[in-house]
């Protein structure tokens, strides 16, 4: 069942249009994640599914009831929603305790006191803040509120959870810790969860689901795996995880696989069993070829070289930077490129190594 | 790091527009149509009770006669003689507190805060005891020295007059506005001067100072559209030597046997068009700030006085004294004088001015009249005020920029020309005739004229408390309505009490504004000290305005405790 569709909106400020005609679905019980660089348009779309904007053309649905349309001339108020959301700041109301502040979403909607204090004493001990009502909001840490703000959506079981980066204001460890806790919650309850973030870890961990957005645009929507192996596009790769580029010349193009001779002083070639989308290159055409770093093969050049699909190297500069080693290896013909060395062994500057490219975690994308 | 478009902006809400609409048009008609009257007025030349004719005979009047020349260019040579002196003092003062480990600066900076309140009418009474030129008492004991004939003083003059705005308001408002901008300056650009090697005189000269100049000048704009508005210390030190300014000769046209509305209109709308220049100079300057909040994010080391600490304290501390001490004591002293000012006659010291002031009807239905008219200018301009800040800074209603610079023109209206504005719009509208002489009326003069001050106390507070407390109010299911009774005001209380603490203030010693409007009927005791005065009862006059200033000051300190800080540039 779909809990929220987006369908062609587009939100202008000014001259600058923050939402270029996004359309999605969320379906239930997924968390959706709107991942991009500051100013890509995830935050815009969030506030207006919360009813926060309002869209300036394309349609709102939630469970399927439209509750934002340009062309209908419809716009339901953000109270009448039925929505949660965790802000960026918590916006943890100062004037009121811990209790009063959960309670006030269900004072809202009529519910009889008995039932209030049962369901904000539920959702408190479920996040670990059982024993707190009476503390004043103004002296809880960082996670606390964070998990205060989060019972306060949730404890009116609203039809989707609305995340604007909760995480962003909490120092590194908290951090990971409260990206277990919510993820371990969200299963328990199955609540349905549109997340904005821009930091892809945050992203990757936590959906099912991302949509990967530039310029007001989605660039492409999939699962975590999917995103990051199959990317559809450059921005897609490059902003998720670390890509290691190298530049050269389309050899061969037999089907499905692609074979690229190295540029300049580095002679070898590679082949890659997967093109980039959008079809084959010609042979002869300028061409990148892509790789995850951590899915070079890096051996000593005193061994056996690899097969096929090897280029030899050497470690110009060695960082040890605790559980593994980055290195910078020249690849000769002026190409460089950065990769992530297991602990386990020994390294050295100036040591020549040889490096492996699976062929099939390779791409060749057009130049 | 957000995810919102590079551009900040304030959270905007919905509201309904027809609410919007009627407080832009109950505001307009407040504000806007008695300036439009009085423009109006200026060109109609007939007498009163005359069939309207209109010419340019009060225009010409206004320019041709010596007498209001004289005045305009006497509000002229006033307004900047105050600001030339009290500009680089208040920056030394306030840099001093703001900036240099200074002993006791929480103190002295409350001091300069204090002195703020105290109504320019009570001040100029104590300035009189001190500075008679016959019986003044620094001029008595001066006299004895040798070599010195007759007191050297005149407080009856250009440079008395001046004096008393120095320490009246001149130099106490902008200190407690460049204080805390000052203190707000990022530190590393003195650090970086220090480093440099520069001392510290010199990186205050060459890095703070230049740094600083956009709110010195802000506040050197305001403080020159505060100086043209000056009314009662020459109504009361300029009269004596036929020394008008302005607005005193405006009072004048209208209070003799034959009103001079025209002329007097015509001089009212030239001091008017010559503010205009000077708002919008201040809006701009300030613009870039204003949605700037203060994050205290950096260190602000004071700079050490070192030996200079104890003169710099003496320094300060008399300034002090002068601008709080001085006025506090003496008309204090004053309400006790059998006769005012004079302090060598057998049995000086009295409590019968206090017995006859407070048994007298007339004073004991000024004091109903102001306690009425202060409490209800506090609640009602906390009502309208807060609504227009509140649709300025958080919706999108489309009149929301002309709400904004409407809340402003009070500014540039001098409080005997609103006063003035005033007596037109309830005079000259039949539905409104009925409220002349109540003090339902000086409630709505007292909103209008405190509407600047008050709106732009609010929006900061408002900018302040972020849109997000907001957000979540209406996510969780409140409308806007139930979320701006239970989030808004309630986080707001504070600095809405503080604003109607001013506004009782204000409209207690305000005399400019009322002085037109008041009959026996409204009379409050600020206009009352001012009859007493016209009828040489000085030591009655002397009582009223030392109730008026504690009242003031009560006012004051409620506001402090209340959190209200001086940063309202």
């Amino acid at each position: 069942m779909t809990v929220l569709r987006l369908d062609g909106v587009i939100k202008v400020f000014g001259m600058v249009r923050a939402l270029d005609g996004a359309s999605l679905e969320v379906e239930r019980g997924e968390v959706f994640t709107l991942l991009g660089p500051s100013g890509c348009g995830k935050t815009t779309t969030l506030r207006l599914v919360a009813g926060l904007e309002r869209p300036d053309a394309g349609e709102i649905a939630l469970r399927g009831r439209i509750v934002a349309s340009v062309p209908r001339r419809v716009f339901v108020a953000p109270h009448k929603r039925n929505l949660g959301m965790v802000f960026q700041s918590y916006a943890i109301w100062p004037h009121m305790n811990v209790y009063e502040n959960v309670a006030y979403p269900l004072r809202l909607r009529g519910v009889a006191r008995g039932a209030v204090r049962e369901k904000v004493t539920r959702v408190l001990d479920l996040v670990g803040l059982a024993g707190m009502e009476t503390r004043a909001a103004t002296l809880l840490s960082g996670g606390q509120m964070q998990r205060l703000a989060l019972c306060r959506a949730l404890v009116y079981e609203p039809d989707l959870l609305l995340l604007d980066e909760p995480f962003s204001n909490l120092d590194a460890k908290l951090r990971e810790q409260m990206r277990v806790e919510l993820k371990v919650l969200q299963r328990r309850l199955g609540v349905t969860v549109l997340f904005v973030t821009h930091d892809q870890i945050e992203a990757l961990s936590l959906s099912d689901r991302i949509a990967v957005m530039q310029r007001g645009r989605v660039e492409q929507v999939g699962a975590p795996r999917e995103l990051y192996e199959r990317p559809a596009s450059a921005f897609v790769r490059d902003f998720l995880g670390q890509t290691v580029i190298l530049r050269g010349r389309v050899a061969s193009g037999p089907a499905g696989a692609v074979s690229v001779e190295m540029n300049g002083g580095l002679t070898g070639r590679i082949l890659a069993r997967r093109a980039a989308p959008g079809g084959a290159l010609p042979p002869g055409a300028d061409a990148h070829v892509a790789i995850r770093p951590e899915d070079i093969e890096v051996a000593p050049a005193e061994g056996p070289p690899p097969k096929d699909n090897g280029l030899p190297g050497v470690i110009d500069a060695l960082l040890f930077v605790g559980d593994r080693y980055e290195a910078r290896v020249a690849l000769g013909g002026g190409q460089r490129i950065m990769l992530l060395l297991p602990r386990a062994r020994e390294w050295r500057e100036g040591q020549r190594v040889h490096l492996g490219f699976p062929p099939d975690v390779v791409s060749v994308w057009p130049a | 790091m957000t995810g919102a478009v590079a551009v900040p902006r304030p959270r905007r809400v919905e509201l309904p527009a027809v609410l919007c609409t009627v407080v832009l048009g109950v505001v307009a008609f407040c504000v806007v149509f008695p300036v439009v009257l009085v423009v109006l007025q200026s060109f109609q030349v007939a007498a009163p009770g005359q069939p309207a004719r209109f010419g340019l005979d009060g225009w010409r009047a206004a320019f041709s006669e010596p007498g209001l020349r004289g005045a305009l260019l006497n509000t002229l040579t006033v307004t900047f003689v105050r600001q030339l002196l009290s500009l680089p003092l208040a920056v030394l003062i306030a840099w001093l507190l703001a900036r240099t480990n200074l002993p006791g600066r929480g103190w002295l900076e409350f001091g300069f805060w204090a002195a703020f309140f105290l109504p320019p009418f009570t001040v100029t009474l104590s300035w009189i005891l001190l500075l008679d030129p016959e019986y003044g008492l620094i001029n008595t004991w001066a006299a004895r020295l040798p070599l010195v004939s007759r007191g050297p003083f005149d407080i009856y003059s250009f440079w008395g007059i001046v004096w008393v705005h120095l320490v009246t308001g001149s130099l106490t408002v902008k200190v407690i506005l460049l204080a805390p901008a000052f203190r707000n300056m990022n530190a590393a650009f003195e650090e970086a001067s220090l480093v440099a090697g520069a001392g510290t005189v010199r990186t205050a000269l060459r890095i703070t100072v230049p740094v600083m100049a956009p709110v010195i000048l802000s506040v050197l704009l305001l403080g020159t559209m505060v100086s043209l508005q000056t009314f009662e210390v020459e109504q009361v030190l300029g009269l004596p030597f036929r020394f008008f300014v302005f607005s005193t000769m405006i009072y004048d046209l209208l209070v003799t046997r034959v009103p001079r509305y025209d002329a007097a209109t015509a001089l009212g709308v030239t001091v008017l068009v010559a503010m205009l220049p000077l708002v919008f100079m201040q809006q701009w300057l300030t613009r870039g700030r204003r949605y700037t909040t203060i994050t205290g994010q950096f260190q602000n080391r004071p700079h050490a006085l070192g030996r200079w600490r104890l003169p710099t304290l003496a320094f300060v501390s008399a300034v002090v004294v002068i601008v709080l001490g001085v006025p506090v004591v003496f008309a204090l002293l004053g309400t006790f004088m059998t006769l005012f000012g004079f302090f060598n006659v057998p049995a000086p010291w009295t409590l019968n001015n206090w017995k006859t002031v407070l048994t007298d009807e007339l004073f004991l239905r000024a004091l109903r009249n102001t306690i009425v008219l202060a409490a209800g200018t506090a609640v009602a301009a906390v009502l309208v005020h807060s609504l227009v800040a509140y649709i300025v800074v958080r919706t999108r209603y489309a009149g929301r920029h002309a709400l904004d610079i409407i809340s402003w023109l009070p500014f540039t209206v001098p409080g005997v020309i609103l006063g003035l504005a005033m007596l037109w719009l309830f005079l000259g509208v039949d539905a409104l005739r009925p409220l002349y002489g109540t003090t339902a009326l000086l409630i709505i003069v007292g909103v209008v004229s405190g509407l600047p001050l008050g709106v732009q106390i609010i929006k900061s507070g408002l900018l302040q408390l972020g849109g997000e407390l907001e957000e979540a109010s209406r996510i969780a299911g409140a409308s806007w309505w139930v979320t701006y009774r239970k989030i808004v005001l309630r986080l707001m209380a504070p600095t809405l009490l503080a604003v109607g603490m001013i506004m009782f203030v204000g409209a207690a010693r305000n005399i400019g504004s009322f002085a037109l409007l008041t009959t026996s009927a409204n009379r409050p005791l600020s206009i009352l000290q001012l009859d007493y005065i016209a009828q040489r009862k000085f030591e009655e006059a002397v009582v009223v305005a030392s109730i008026i200033m504690f009242l003031s000051l009560a006012g004051a300190l409620l506001a402090r405790l209340l959190g209200l800080r001086g940063s309202v540039g």
